[in-house]
């Protein structure tokens, strides 16, 4: 189908395109990538009147550290993720998630910011747990400096009101010591969207207990969730694939997955647990690897 | 009949896979009640030789039925995978070894048997080859090529039927002001029946040209050979007319023999004496996974028989073609409703067409015994891989959960479709 008419706009700032966001409100959407607006605008589930590019505004796409933080402009694509030294050796998580996304040439087009902002439970990134930073789910900077909204997630499609619709760039913590990360995603078709994806980190002390468990889950639910049954299952202790397998069996606590034409609810549960312990093994072998 | 469901037509094979599945997923059925491997039910069911006559009274026109089945089965290892599963089942590993073993009639046509059949059309094909002056040539075909490739494989046939440079043949197709009657491009008729008639008309401008080569050399007509686009006196080739000079000639119209038009042209309506009848065996392995029960191939082996191969690039393209075909609806494909009969498939995302990431590599070899049934010894290549393929992969992935229980899933076999089964049979949680 055709998308209903609508006015492109191409702001050259960050300034003016919140401008146009706040003068146009509801009428407007922000297109970056493309890759999910387009989709829903020639479904028709969506009509905007307004559509505001923001591929042309400078200094949006960067991947860099400063303070211990690594900051990614939301115009990032996800094949430059994938591809940054940078990411893949202080948080290699979210390079591994983002050669999970779609095809090549969505991983070419498709930005980060995007993804964020559209908010599909199924989507790869936001199961990442290395950025949640002890918060439920990721927290975003919107906007430009200083306008943070905690918990981007509220229900499927939908971020929190005060997120806006435009993250201006994502943040995640440069990984140090011995660690070891893993993302798996199960899907039945290629370049199609998770049907479970599990995201695992593993942080081993000098003594080899794990210091921190972290285990992310995206498909499973409204929003991208915590595993945290599992990660209290582990913390503290020294880890085992025995121990794996009988902590991931919690990963499908709390979860209330959906039944659709791909997969039941019942089965969604099951890799729930499945992909978790993929994912935590995985992890727990790479963070095994970097001790000394 | 009102319906709200989405339009249905025949599709690739249109009735062959069905027939082909229930009778190849009744084989593997038949080897588990009697304890037998799948492989010899097949093997002591298949025909000797052809011609042979079905029990319906179709005749079928050439084959080897038994060797290209061995030969699938030794270009796939079957035993060595049969010792494989054995292995991997002890580690907890799910590997299956498929079959499929088809026969199909297609190159439709002959026109009094469609007809008797209550069909509304011949199912004859035509064509005019136009020679000019220069020796180059213009086909106009009434059978239309859409992406097959018969722009080339007809091409193919007038080079070497004319012994002239394939560059040299023009096919003109799908224009109805230019191009003479066809009744189509389906049930893998083109080549066969297309063909044939292409064939048959550059065959008559070649015995016009041998008449008027005969003229020029100032020799009898029966004495005239050609070859490699010469025409000679038998025996001494060093004195020849290129069919270039031929064409040339029978448009100056000076040395014609008598009674000779001018002009080197030919138009023909070919209709087949039968059908034809192409066959082959396909070899598929799977794994299974045991957590995700997501099916991987690990191989897919086809052999085939399509009779004389025109174009060998082509003829692999179709099977490919087919074969993945035959695999999506095996393992992807599905229309679903909801409870109010809305279409929850109604997009590519939804609806799943594997992508070439989900596929294997298909191996392709093919077994060539010409059909008497139509001037090239052609049969149809089609539809032949998803004829074969759809059993030849639920064959596999059933054959992976043989210890299981489990006889029967219901398509496409996606994971989650075999871990229901697999759990309503009560063996996993």
């Amino acid at each position: 189908m055709y998308p209903a008419s609508f006015e492109v706009l191409i702001p050259r700032s960050l300034d003016e395109a919140l401008d146009m966001l706040e003068k146009y409100g509801e009428n407007a959407k922000v297109l970056a990538g493309g890759h999910s607006l387009i989709p829903m605008m020639r479904l028709r589930l969506v009509k905007p009147a307004y559509v505001i590019y923001i591929g042309r505004i400078p200094g949006l796409s960067y991947i860099r550290e400063e303070g211990g933080e690594l900051r990614i402009g939301a115009l990032t694509t996800h094949n430059e993720i994938e591809e940054s030294s940078l990411l893949k050796e202080k948080n290699p998580l979210l390079s591994e998630t983002a050669s999970k996304i779609g095809d090549l040439q969505v991983r070419n087009m498709g930005t980060i910011g995007g993804s964020l902002a559209h908010a599909d439970p199924a989507a790869d990134y936001p199961g990442d747990p290395s950025r949640s930073r002890g918060q439920r789910r990721p927290q975003e900077q919107v906007g430009g400096e200083g306008r943070q909204a905690r918990g981007l997630h509220n229900r499927p499609l939908h971020n929190r009101p005060q997120a806006q619709r435009a993250p201006s760039r994502d943040q995640a913590p440069a990984l140090t010591g011995s660690f070891g990360t893993a993302y798996e995603k199960l899907v039945f078709r290629a370049s199609d969207f998770a049907i479970v994806g599990v995201a695992a980190l593993v942080q081993l002390s000098g003594d080899g207990t794990a210091e921190k468990v972290r285990v992310g889950l995206t498909g499973v639910d409204e929003k991208p969730v915590r595993a945290r049954g599992v990660e209290e299952e582990l913390e503290g202790k020294k880890l085992s694939e025995d121990l794996i397998a009988r902590a991931a069996e919690r990963a499908s606590e709390g979860i209330n997955p959906p039944t659709d034409i791909r997969a039941s609810a019942e089965y969604r549960r099951r890799m729930a647990r499945a992909l978790t312990k993929q994912a935590l093994t995985r992890a727990f072998k790479r963070a095994s690897r970097t001790q000394g | 009949m009102l319906t709200n469901t989405t339009p249905v037509d025949a599709y690739r094979g249109a009735g062959r896979p069905e027939a082909t599945y229930i009778l190849e997923r009744v084989m593997d059925l038949i080897a588990r009640r009697l304890g037998l491997d799948p492989a010899e039910v097949r093997r002591r069911n298949l025909i000797d030789e052809a011609p042979f006559t079905t029990v319906t009274g179709l005749v079928y026109d050439s084959g080897k039925y038994k060797e290209v089945f061995e030969k699938a089965l030794q270009i796939a290892e079957y035993e060595k995978w049969r010792e494989e599963q054995r292995k991997a089942r002890q580690e907890g590993r799910l590997i299956g070894i498929g079959i499929s073993s088809y026969i199909e009639m297609c190159g439709l046509a002959p026109s009094r048997i469609a007809r008797a059949t209550g069909f509304g059309l011949g199912l004859y094909e035509s064509v005019t080859i136009r020679v000019h002056p220069t020796g180059k040539v213009s086909v106009y075909t009434g059978s239309h090529p859409h992406g097959q490739g018969e722009e080339t494989s007809f091409a193919q046939i007038v080079a070497e039927e004319l012994g002239i440079p394939v560059e040299d043949v023009e096919i003109i197709h799908g224009d109805t002001d230019e191009t003479p009657f066809g009744l189509g491009t389906y049930g893998s008729r083109t080549t066969p029946v297309g063909g044939g008639a292409v064939a048959l008309a550059a065959r008559r401008i070649r015995e016009k040209a041998r008449k008027i080569a005969a003229a020029m050399l100032e020799a009898r007509e029966e004495d005239v050979v050609f070859s490699e686009g010469k025409f000679y006196v038998r025996g001494h080739p060093e004195k020849s007319v290129s069919f270039q000079e031929v064409a040339l000639e029978a448009y100056l119209a000076d040395k014609l023999p008598e009674g000779l038009e001018p002009g080197l042209e030919a138009t023909t309506f070919y209709d087949p004496e039968n059908f034809v009848f192409p066959y082959g065996t396909h070899v598929c392995i799977v794994e299974v996974d045991r957590e995700t029960w997501k099916p991987k191939i690990l191989r897919y082996v086809a052999v085939d028989d399509a009779g004389v191969i025109i174009n060998p690039m082509l003829a692999e393209g179709q099977v490919h073609g087919g074969v993945v075909q035959g695999i999506a609806q095996a393992l992807f494909e599905y229309a679903v409703y909801d409870e109010s009969g809305n279409l929850l498939t109604a997009g590519f995302n939804d609806y799943m067409i594997p992508t070439a990431k989900d596929l294997p590599n298909i191996e392709s070899y093919f077994v060539e015994t010409p059909s008497p049934h139509n001037p090239l010894g052609a049969k149809g290549i089609g539809e032949t891989g998803t004829i074969a393929s759809t059993p030849a992969v639920v064959n596999a992935v059933l054959d992976a959960l043989a210890h299981m229980g489990v006889e029967h899933i219901d398509m496409p076999l996606t994971p989650h479709n075999i871990w229901k089964a697999l759990k309503d049979k009560g063996v996993v949680k």
